[in-house]
């Protein structure tokens, strides 16, 4: 069961204007019909979306706080079927095999499902039936009938007329189509060795999703109970608090697991409440949890539990479980010298940093063509892909020469230079007065006319408190770089 | 560190070397320093650059291990942050270094030409003197080094403790401070220019091409003395930066 916008469901949220939710990773992952029909689609970046459709009203997942919306729709399927799988706010599985003999058949259980949402969150939902999850959720994404229900009897049938980008992982899906493989049943009819040994454990998992064969068909079993548990006395209260323990247990489990070599898929969080409450709920992901990752769903999901419509927590919290399942060892084969703990760690300083300086002060960047020193990086927020508009590697005639300066003001900074016979003779920093020792230069500059730039100069100057590069344009001389 | 410098020693005029020179005048017939210093190469370009030859950087300036703290003094344009950069490219080897660029105005153009590829490295922007200290603590735990700018108004109780976050993290730590000085103690080198001189553009023609930069080394890492090192900035490849340093000892410190 999938509701598309679920993320784009705030308060005052008009579904008449274009809206988009943004993930951690910079790129659209939920649009409302609106922006779809101005040409958004999941998977953009956000720069791109935004360069489609600038009026568009852009905003930034919080899943603490959809999951706590969303927490009502996951009790109300529950009371139907049990063992719900959360991937996510918005999208859930439902393991229905048992479920449909009791309500007589897929259909009608599906229609009872369907109803209950309805009347518990409203329309928007999206229902698949299928073998595994993966054809599930392509089968829910393309539901269309009222209620929106689609029920596949063959998978593996289904998912071969399915695009190729269906299986997501952007540079593999470039690989396949380069090599003429554009749909999933393409995919799907090449030996699964051959494509293990040409693109390794992604391929492989590429080829499993075409195939039909999801991630959950042979979970390992493991010799030892791997739950992790940790009882409060006094009962915890606050969030905050049980987050933090959260955040340990997640270490630990993790810890334990890698120690196996392998990692989970899926955990059960069960929290017991004092008044002797018990509530579980597992989760579900595609790829293999880490310890942020488990420690953020945990985290959610008391979240939900706590400020959410229902019982809550009842004089507070007193013991927390985290029971890892569908283990695999698939994905966890490290190459050689990758440490990924240490990448676990720097993904998360790096984090926190974020949170620290603001999105828009962690940044990274990369080269692109131009002749300034300004114009040869495309700057971008950590976590997000650069998106490069000129060729680095073209000729740019004109060109600034290395070694670049260090320092590049965000803009040019006026710049007071003495002239002695069109010669620059001092220059002043801060309120001092410097000698030029010497200079290169003039460099014309054209400027790009026809949008309105003047025509410049620029100079090396060098004195004997470093060396600058500088513009004179219209009498007035500009800093645009210091060799520091 | 240092393994894309090169390291000239001057020949003296008698034929021995710059650190033979210095060696003797140290334990010897301790030479004083201005005469010293006359034998060590002058910032001007000059043909005795031909009498040099090259011997391993890390005689002259010694690696800075993890955890360790490293401090690059100096006014701005004598070509610290440029050393700051090189250095750091010694770890980006081992995962990703990070730059915590207080006035917003470094160019990652001179990061990639010293041998830093992109993908590690990683620029926070932090102006504000309050949450600075926790910037740089937020990225000791994730990055193998960080190059820090130490804003005006940094409390010396703030950059003690970063240090010793430094030191339990076993993160490498350049701290670049713009105002004033840092406090006495934290660091294990400190590296101070005095000044530079640019060749290869003269009245308007040609382009600055080399940098020849003299700064002071000192510090525990230097046992104890300072050190006048005069080092050569050469970008004439703009991929990677092949500076020399010339180094001569000019005195020792008893203490």
């Amino acid at each position: 069961m999938w509701y598309p916008e679920w993320p784009l469901r705030r308060p005052g949220a008009s579904p008449d204007e274009p809206g988009q939710a943004i993930g951690t990773d910079g790129r659209v992952e939920a649009v409302n019909a609106a922006a779809i029909a101005a040409g958004i689609r999941r998977g953009m970046r956000r720069g791109e979306a935004e360069g489609i459709c600038p009026l568009v009203v852009t905003i930034e997942r919080d899943y603490s706080a959809e999951m706590i919306a969303f927490e009502p729709v996951v009790t109300a399927i529950e009371d139907l079927i049990p063992n719900v799988e959360v991937v996510e706010p918005g999208l859930v599985f439902v393991p229905v095999s048992g479920a449909v003999g009791y309500y007589g058949g897929e259909s009608s259980l599906a229609e009872r499902v369907a109803k209950e949402i309805d009347r518990t969150a409203g329309g928007g939902f999206l229902i698949g039936i299928a073998e595994g999850p993966f054809a599930a959720r392509q089968a829910a994404a393309r539901a269309n009938g009222k209620p929106p229900i689609l029920t596949i009897e063959d998978d593996e049938a289904f998912l071969a007329s399915l695009d190729i980008s269906t299986v997501g992982r952007e540079e593999l899906v470039a690989t396949f189509r380069w090599l003429g493989i554009t749909t999933l049943g393409e995919l799907a009819r090449l030996p699964g060795s051959a494509v293990s040994s040409r693109f390794g454990t992604a391929g492989l998992e590429a080829h499993r999703l075409a195939s039909g064969r999801d991630r959950a068909v042979s979970p390992r079993d493991l010799p030892v109970d791997l739950t992790v548990s940790e009882r409060f006395s006094p009962p915890l209260e606050d969030l905050e608090q049980a987050a933090f323990v959260a955040r340990a247990m997640a270490g630990r489990l993790v810890e334990a697991l890698a120690s196996l070599g392998t990692a989970p898929f899926r955990i059960v969080v069960e929290a017991e409440a004092a008044d002797g409450t018990i509530r579980s709920r597992t989760w579900l992901s595609s790829d293999p949890l880490d310890d942020r990752a488990i420690a953020d769903r945990v985290r959610w999901q008391l979240r939900a539990w706590i400020d959410g419509v229902g019982a809550g927590i009842r004089g507070g919290l007193v013991a927390l479980r985290i029971e890892p399942a569908n283990l695999s060892g698939a994905g966890r084969q490290l190459s050689l010298g990758e440490d990924a703990r240490a990448a676990s760690e720097t993904h998360r300083a790096f984090a926190e940093t974020q949170a620290i300086v603001g999105r828009d002060g962690l940044l990274q960047a990369h080269p692109q063509g131009g002749r300034e020193p300004g114009e040869r990086v495309i700057w971008h927020r950590w976590g997000e892909e650069p998106v490069v508009r000129r060729d680095p590697n073209a000729p740019w005639p004109g060109r600034i020469p290395g070694p670049s300066p260090t320092l590049v003001p965000p803009a040019p900074q006026p710049f007071h230079i003495e002239w002695d016979g069109g010669m620059p003779s001092r220059v002043r920093l801060g309120s001092r007065w410097v000698t030029v020792r010497s200079w290169a230069g003039p460099w014309r500059k054209v400027g790009r006319w026809w949008k309105g730039e003047e025509p410049g100069d620029q100079y090396q100057i060098v004195t004997s408190a470093g060396a600058f590069l500088c513009e004179v344009r219209g009498g007035e001389a500009w800093l645009t770089g210091i060799y520091d | 560190m240092f393994d894309r410098m090169f390291v000239r020693q001057v020949a003296d005029t008698d034929g021995r070397t710059g650190e033979m020179a210095s060696e003797q005048g140290v334990a010897g017939r301790r030479l004083p320093i201005d005469d010293l210093m006359s034998r060590v190469s002058s910032l001007e370009p000059r043909s005795s650059i031909e009498k040099t030859e090259l011997v391993e950087p890390s005689s002259q300036i010694p690696a800075l291990l993890p955890g360790q703290v490293g401090v690059l003094a100096g006014d701005p344009g004598l070509g610290m942050t440029r050393l700051g950069l090189v250095m750091l490219s010694d770890y980006a080897g081992a995962g990703a270094v990070a730059y915590l660029d207080v006035r917003g105005w470094l160019s990652p153009l001179a990061a990639w030409e010293v041998g830093i590829e992109p993908d590690r490295l990683v620029i926070a922007r932090c102006g504000e003197v309050v949450r600075w200290g926790k910037a740089v603590a937020a990225l000791l735990d994730g990055a193998t080094a960080v190059l820090a700018e130490v804003p005006a108004g940094a409390k010396d109780a703030s950059i003690r403790k970063l240090a010793a976050l430094a030191r339990n993290r076993g993160t490498t730590l350049l701290l670049r401070p713009l105002k004033h000085a840092v406090p006495a103690g934290i660091a294990h080198l400190t590296l101070e220019a005095r000044e530079t001189a640019w060749s290869g553009a003269v009245d308007g023609h040609g382009r600055i091409e080399r940098r020849r930069t003299r700064l002071t080394a000192s510090g525990k890492a230097m046992q104890g003395m300072t050190r006048t090192i005069e080092m050569e900035d050469d970008g004439s490849n703009t991929l990677r930066v092949v500076p020399g340093v010339a180094a001569a000892e000019t005195r020792s410190v008893a203490g």
